[in-house]
């Protein structure tokens, strides 16, 4: 199975008044698993459902392979899909759940049994051939839904946000599984998500999209580090909006001057978007900044510093350095010298 | 203990529902003993000669013909009463199917006498469209078996229709999405998928209308009065004194026969209800 | 996966809308929403047609005026409602108590409560007619000597007679059984009595102060299906031989054709209403909450 190049190609949809998708251009290479991330209503879902034939771009083309499906009806397209939940169809077994793709190509009862009991294996649940969807956890019935939808040997793998409905623990694991069985298959993926974890922890590139458009896509490590706008670093882990000024390139925060990254703002008062751990806290007790609260999550803990214009800021420092810096500590305040971005004041307060 | 102050009355609440219990064992209960012990006697012995004598004659061709029609009307209203509810439910106005439904739950209701009524004025001989079409000059009569299935279709349709829009509602848009993407067309989805997983409400439907048509007497009796041999019409005139001498009993035999078709008819039901309910969760 | 080749397709202009199917849909959709239309409305049509057009007279609504002065009219209408509320006090009396205790403290007795309050389902109302018609008959018979033979008599007084209401409630069972369990799930009723049991209240308190108001759509609900049986009941009636709404409109339609076609369009008319102002009030309910 060799994976597909997928491009979109200046798509547009609109329904009624809401513009899902405003001219998106995206290219999966063959082989990667593409996330698509953005919050609710950014359109991700929509192209999609475009790919897979749910739904028609009023403009716009969608090519695999270099070859327009953009008016391939969604049965003859050649992408399997998992939903987001309960798309298992009820009045059938596992196992013809996994073969219904055979069974619509009227291949013969021997091989359906055969390629199902295969894909069952592939997905880990290599006994549950009999059951019915109702008898099964929501792990598992998306473990199925996904050994379905590999079941005709697509050339893209398409996923709507198919961990959303599940515990957080299964979450983790089945993120984790599917990442194994795309790499080995080495099929072309396209993951909807609005969890930005999910997508930076499984996907090789992700895709961030706003308002029907891409924002920026980049592997994970290039978009938390070097986000190309303020709305991908909102979006893309947590940001410290810290209040600053702008003089040249440089910009003053908390007393010391950063390069500025990217576009400079007209106005001279800013936000410096930094985050938590480039911000960096010592126990001084003639410091101006003082630990608020302090949350501790085993490697790092995420605290809460009232800075000296009275405004918040979360930093994160190592676990072990936790207990020097319990709520009351005064402490010293200073940030990571390197490029920063920044945004027009508006609200001054810090991030998510 | 957080049921402490509900168990420690626990050991009496269950009086609370003695007096239902009782009510129906007694306006309930003794009729149907009385209808199988009449059943089963004649002139003050026992004998299955009312059984015997109301499965045949005019009593066997009075049940066949209750059976017929509520079939006929059962399977011919699903299935007109299913289209409807799916043209309903896939509509995009929502205010038009808010009305149908409400008119559903109207005219489901809409039986008896007045039903018999609005049909007679419509369709029946001096009826305003019979009139006014000149179907009287063509030998047109509403008061005969068709006639009849057509003015029953008239509660039954509707009655489908709240059966079937939960179920038609239930079928998620996902299955069918699925079902494309896995190369399925429109027909090969309704096959696999949706024909199957409607099929018990869909029974369940017909079993209901069954029983209602065949329970069905006021609308018969304003149209037809005995025109139509049914059996509801057969055991209304025996119970008005219309039977030989001694043979007062075969009433309560016919009313047994209807007893039996109507309870295998709902053993089927209860069943594929439960099954239903389980998909469609 | 040959089936992705675009030359299989016919090579669409942008311009083209989505794929046919959705168009033919709407028209067969269209025309099966015309042809219920016509089935449904032209009966009610002509109904009315048939009332108010008299020949040589015109078209007039004196069918209308006749109801109200037409021999018998307001001594049946009175009968029907008053044994419609009799029935609706009788069935809440004995299945409200009855379905509260099996929820909240006997959950064994559920199936069987479902079913003996299903059971009338089965039983066609004319073969329940002949039943108690029997009982009637037999009843002086046997028991002439005791004190069942006077309440036999009572129960069969034509100017209100209880044992319609009797098998009017058990005919009702079924309706009100659904309608009421389906509004006890919706409440949580345990929940509900416990938080009131621990905070002091007394069951009578609870019943009237807790349940009932929470329970108001339901009971609205399965009150209005009482009634809705109770006024166009007319088998047992008949055969019973008791001059209910229903019997008497049978009984003019002899005489007074129009008048009794009129009176079947006003009582749909009614139900309507009462459905409409029903179903308005639960969405008050609802939203309300």
């Amino acid at each position: 199975m060799n994976g597909a190049r997928v491009e979109f190609r200046g798509l547009r949809r609109r329904f009624g008044n809401t513009v899902a998708l405003d001219g998106l251009d995206l290219t999966a290479e063959p082989g990667e698993l593409l996330a698509l991330l953005g919050p609710s209503g950014c359109g991700k879902t929509t192209a999609l459902r475009c790919l897979a034939g749910f739904e028609h771009p009023d403009e716009g083309e969608i090519l695999v392979d270099g070859s327009d499906i953009t008016r391939v009806p969604a049965n003859r397209r050649d992408a399997g899909m998992v939903f987001q939940s309960y798309s298992l169809f009820p009045n059938l077994n596992v196992k013809d759940n996994v073969a219904f793709g055979l069974r619509v190509r009227k291949a013969p009862t021997a091989r359906r049994h055969a390629r199902a009991q295969e894909l069952l294996e592939l997905v880990g649940l290599p006994s549950i051939g009999e059951r019915y969807p109702h008898q099964l956890s929501g792990g598992q019935q998306q473990r199925v839904a996904l050994a379905r939808a590999l079941a005709l040997e697509p050339r893209v793998l398409l996923l709507d946000e198919p961990l959303s409905a599940l515990d957080a623990k299964v979450r983790v694991n089945l993120r984790e599984e599917i990442r194994r069985l795309q790499l080995s298959l080495g099929i072309t993926t396209i993951f909807v998500t609005h969890d930005q974890e999910e997508a930076l922890s499984v996907a090789d590139r992700v895709a961030v999209l706003r308002a029907g458009r891409l924002e920026q896509v980049a592997d994970p490590a290039t978009l938390y580090d070097r986000p190309a706008t303020p709305f991908v670093a909102e979006f893309v882990g947590t940001m410290n909006h810290l209040p600053g000024r702008v003089s040249g390139d440089k910009v003053t925060v908390l007393g010391q001057e950063l390069p500025v990254e990217g576009p400079v703002p007209d106005s001279a008062d800013v936000n410096v978007l930094i985050r938590p751990e480039a911000v960096l806290l010592t126990p001084d007790e003639d410091g101006d900044g003082k630990v608020l609260v302090s949350s501790f999550r085993g490697s790092t803990a995420r605290l809460r510093v009232q800075l000296p214009d009275g405004s918040e800021a979360l930093a994160d420092v190592p676990g072990h350095h936790s207990v020097r810096l319990a709520p009351g500590t005064a402490v010293r305040v200073a940030l990571v010298e390197r490029p920063v971005l920044v945004s027009v004041a508006s609200s001054g307060e810090h991030g998510r | 203990m957080a049921n402490a102050p509900l168990s420690k009355n626990r050991s009496k609440s269950w009086l609370a529902a003695v007096p239902l219990l009782a009510f129906v064992a007694l306006v309930f209960g003794v009729p149907l003993v009385v209808i199988l012990g009449g059943t089963f006697t004649r002139g003050g012995a026992v004998s299955t000669a009312n059984v015997t004598e109301s499965v045949q004659g005019a009593y066997l061709t009075a049940l066949l013909g209750s059976v017929k029609l509520s079939a006929l009307v059962a399977v011919v209203g699903a299935v007109l009463g299913t289209f409807l509810a799916q043209a309903v439910v896939t509509s995009r106005f929502r205010a038009l199917r808010e009305a149908v439904l409400t008119a559903s739950g109207v005219l489901s209701n809409f039986g008896g006498v007045p039903l018999a009524f609005a049909w007679i004025a419509t369709l029946g001989n001096s009826g305003v469209i019979t009139t006014s079409l000149g179907f009287d000059a063509r030998g047109w009569s509403l008061y005969n078996f068709w006639g009849l299935a057509l003015v029953y279709l008239y509660f039954s349709i509707p009655l489908m229709v709240l059966v079937v829009v939960p179920a038609l509602d239930g079928l998620r848009p996902q299955w069918r999405e699925a079902a494309q993407n896995n190369g399925a067309s429109a027909w090969q989805f309704w096959r696999y998928v949706g024909i199957p997983v409607l099929t018990p409400t869909l029974l369940g439907g017909v079993v209901l209308l069954f029983g209602g048509s065949f329970a069905a007497y006021a609308t018969a009796q304003a149209m037809v009065g005995s025109a139509v041999p049914l059996v509801t019409l057969q055991i209304a005139n025996a119970l008005s004194g219309n039977v030989l001498i001694g043979h007062e009993n075969v009433a309560l035999a016919l009313s047994l026969d209807m007893i039996v078709v109507a309870g295998l008819v709902m053993a089927v039901y209860l069943p594929l209800q439960r099954r239903s309910a389980r998909w469609l969760r | 996966m040959a089936a992705l080749s675009p030359q299989t397709l016919p090579a669409a202009t942008k311009a083209t809308p989505a794929p046919g199917r959705p168009h033919r849909i709407r028209v067969w959709r269209g025309a099966i929403l015309l042809v219920a239309a016509v089935y449904f409305l032209v009966p009610l049509i002509a109904s009315f047609a048939f009332t108010v057009k008299t020949p040589g007279k015109g078209v007039t609504l004196d069918a209308y005026g006749q109801i109200f002065s037409a021999e018998g009219f307001g001594r049946a209408l009175l009968l029907s409602l008053g044994l419609g509320v009799a029935t609706i006090a009788v069935v809440l009396l004995l299945t409200l108590p009855a379905m509260l205790a099996v929820r909240l403290s006997v959950p064994r007795l559920r199936p069987i409560l479902e079913v003996v309050c299903t059971l009338p389902l089965v039983v066609p109302p004319i073969t329940f007619v002949a039943g108690i018609s029997k009982v009637l008959q037999w009843g002086p018979d046997y028991l002439a000597s005791t004190p069942f033979y006077q309440t036999i008599i009572s129960i069969q007084n034509p100017d209100f007679p209880v044992v319609l209401v009797l098998t009017y409630v058990v005919l009702a069972l079924p309706f009100v059984y659904r309608a009421l369990d389906a509004g006890l799930s919706a409440i949580d009723a345990r929940t509900l009595v416990e938080a009131a049991r621990n905070l002091g209240a007394s069951w009578p308190h609870l019943l009237l102060r807790v349940i009932v108001p929470n329970l108001r759509a339901a009971l609205a609900n399965a009150s209005f299906l009482t009634l809705a049986l109770v006024l166009g009941e007319f088998t047992i009636a008949r055969l019973l031989s008791f001059q209910t709404f229903p019997v008497w409109i049978y009984t003019i339609s002899g005489s007074q054709a129009q008048v009794s076609v009129a009176v079947s369009v006003f009582s749909l008319l009614i139900t309507w209403l009462l459905l409409l102002a029903l179903s308005s009030a639960g969405a008050r309910q609802r939203s309300g909450k």
